[in-house]
């Protein structure tokens, strides 16, 4: 699963420019499913027949957050805007890579004097902050990088072991997972597998991708924050390693007691370790999926992640590992 | 060309009955369908030469107030109907409610300020002053619930037109010149002015649940920044650059595709164009995209300075330019 979640995690796709990312998880898919769509947003549905008509939709987001370039002064200096939820103190030292030409950048600070710098580092913000390709000219830099071209992280994958870190576990590790489901299970109900879009810009893929397929349940699976590192969030309680976490509620949402039991009484079941989440904030695809038409049963199984939205958000593989095992297990009970 | 009209009625979120009379009797004898949905936003239809639908949407609604009480001495307390600037009303005339009774919002004289002249007024502090002085009479005036719009009288001074309300009567005008044009259409157009866009896009989702359209395309008035407080890199858009295109704001990233054959479209005709630089604030587009199984939508603007306030200023060419490539789209297939 290691290489899979590297080669998903490698994959530039900023919201709205998802096509890297889709192609890749198609192919991946390609063999273990028995059809797939990509609808009108742009969202990647695949399915799995089971034995019966019925439908269980599990879905991650395949976007990750990034930046798009929005003006080049007459020196070739870039300008960006954030592209969902970044922080740009999370640019400071880093490198941003531009997509389609693959251009990379490095991030300056405007400051005309020291105390002018140090203070600008205190209120950061996107208005003081520019990415400098190296360009000579403003020519050079209209030419390599266009108004409007997106941008994310540039960032390497790093295994630590069990410990695995990238910029874009959010929501690669929950595509990983949601793949390797798919290719594992025998679904004993109908399983939908959808990879949307845009969830970074405000579930907007998810609004829409169960529209037309009227699932009985909808799980998102996404990344949560973490509480295990010096003096990490206190009001909170999740472990990395202690298990995927079935979420109770979030700031968006709260999962439907239906789907929170059944995915309790699965881990007990099948002695797989588990977590109970309450996120004190943030929100999940499953917001939007509960809402859908005439509304779905819907929940998030979500796995622990440290540093979320920087360029090191870190996991831990048994995590991952024990939500596959959950979710097969899920799919090919007759239940539902 | 009817910025003059149009910005001359009042026609705050929620109360835009006058525009919409004002629109449905300059377009109704050159629609084949025109009809007013439940929640006030007026759709009118044109044919194409295919049966794929296309969705235009300007908002009619403006910042405005609402009258929350009458103070025993006559005044009135007003609440904000969209995001407004307490400090761009004090001093300015308004329009309070259907018999359109005019109105002051006054504030304490220099004079008797001492160190809060630099101070704004907060929202709480503003009073609408209709010339009287007991609540009694007020009473036979105006009544809680009113609306109360900005009344300002629109010039045109060379290039420049100025006048209240010109975000969303700028999109409105160009809609009504594009729909009197008598263009051939290539899709079966529909026209949608829409309600309460400024209190969160609570309008343009119902209209395109029941147009459905293939696409979408938003035309707004949005905010420039060439003010020379602000450097250029931090300009949304410049007056007299022509149309302003969306590459992502508030809440989606603009469809690529649409967004990458509009510019082309512009660069075909020769029609300049500026790429809009902010993320910041939203339009219909996410309404719409995000509804039943996702429209695509795109977001062009005219550019237009100190909007939300009681006077904005945009540039003719600018709104020539728009005209004439939104028209020039409207004959085309969406190139994919």
């Amino acid at each position: 699963m290691k290489e899979l979640i590297k080669k998903l995690t490698e994959t530039n796709s900023p919201s709205g420019r998802e096509s890297n990312i889709r192609e890749v998880i198609l192919k991946e898919l390609d063999g273990y499913i028995d059809g797939y769509e990509v609808d009108r947003l742009g969202n990647l549905v695949v399915w799995k027949r089971g034995k019966t008509d019925k439908k269980i939709l599990l879905d991650a987001h395949m976007d990750e957050i990034g930046v798009v370039a929005s003006y080049i002064d007459d020196k070739g200096f870039i300008r960006i805007e954030p592209v969902g939820g970044v922080s740009p103190y999370n640019l400071m030292g880093g490198r941003i890579l531009f997509l389609d030409v693959g251009i990379k950048g490095v991030i300056g600070v405007e400051g005309e004097t020291n105390s002018d710098l140090q203070k600008n580092l205190k209120e950061l913000n996107f208005d003081k902050v520019f990415v400098d390709i190296g360009a000579r000219t403003k020519e050079e830099a209209e030419r390599l990088v266009p108004v409007g071209t997106f941008g994310v992280y540039s960032a390497e994958f790093v295994d630590l072991g069990k410990r695995l870190v990238s910029k874009a576990m959010d929501d690669r590790i929950g595509c990983a997972v949601l793949i390797e489901a798919i290719k594992r299970s025998d679904p004993y109900h109908t399983l939908y597998g959808t990879f949307s879009v845009q969830e970074e810009m405000g579930l907007v893929g998810a609004s829409v991708v169960a529209f037309n397929i009227n699932p009985e349940m909808a799980i998102a699976l996404d990344v949560t924050a973490w509480s295990d590192t010096p003096k990490g969030y206190k009001r909170m309680s999740i472990e990395l390693g202690k298990g995927p976490c079935i979420k109770i509620k979030d700031s968006a949402s709260i999962s439907d007691r239906r789907v929170v039991d059944k995915l309790r009484n699965i881990a007990e079941a099948n002695n797989i370790p588990y977590q109970i989440e309450i996120l004190i904030f943030g929100g999940t695809n499953a917001a939007a999926l509960q809402r859908t038409s005439a509304g779905i049963v819907s929940g998030t199984l979500s796995i622990p992640c440290r540093y979320v939205h920087s360029p090191c958000e870190m996991i831990d593989i048994d995590d991952a590992e024990n939500a596959v095992k959950l979710l097969n297990a899920l799919v090919e009970d007759s239940s539902i | 060309m009817y910025l003059k009209e149009l910005t001359e009625l009042s026609g705050v979120s929620g109360y835009e009955k006058r525009v919409r009379e004002f629109i449905k009797d300059k377009i109704k004898d050159r629609v084949s369908h025109i009809e007013e949905d439940v929640l006030g936003n007026l759709i009118a239809r044109k044919e194409g030469k295919t049966d794929k639908r296309i969705m235009l949407c300007a908002h009619m609604d403006e910042v405005g107030f609402i009258v929350s009480n009458i103070e025993d001495d006559g005044k009135l307390c007003i609440m904000p109907l969209g995001g407004i600037d307490p400090k761009v009303v004090v001093g300015k005339r308004v329009t309070v409610g259907e018999k359109e009774i005019p109105g002051v919002i006054g504030y304490k004289a220099i004079h008797l300020q001492r160190g809060d002249v630099y101070t704004p007024p907060k929202m709480e502090e503003i009073r609408v002053d209709i010339g009287v002085t007991k609540k009694s009479d007020a009473e036979g005036k105006v009544r809680i619930g009113d609306f109360v719009a900005f009344s300002v009288e629109s010039m045109v001074h060379g290039d420049w037109f100025s006048g209240k309300a010109l975000d969303n009567r700028g999109g409105c005008s160009v809609l009504i010149d594009i729909i009197n044009d008598d263009i051939e259409l290539y899709y079966d157009t529909y026209f949608v002015f829409s309600v309460q866009e400024e209190l969160g896009l609570r309008g343009a989702g119902i209209s395109a649940e029941k147009i459905n359209p293939d696409f979408s395309i938003v035309i707004d008035t949005t905010t420039s920044g060439d003010n020379p407080e602000f450097p250029s890199s931090r300009r949304s858009t410049e007056l007299g650059k022509g149309p302003a295109i969306t590459f992502a704001h508030s809440g989606y990233v603009i469809d690529e595709r649409l967004f990458k054959w509009i510019i082309n479209t512009a660069k075909g005709h020769n029609i300049p164009y500026q790429i809009k630089r902010r993320t910041a604030g939203g339009t219909d587009a996410r309404r719409i995209a995000t509804t039943l199984a996702g429209i695509p939508s795109a977001v062009i603007s005219i550019p237009a300075r100190y909007i939300h306030s009681p006077m904005s200023v945009l540039n003719l060419e600018d709104y020539n330019n728009t005209l004439r490539l939104i028209s020039i789209l409207l004959t085309k297939e969406v190139q994919l």
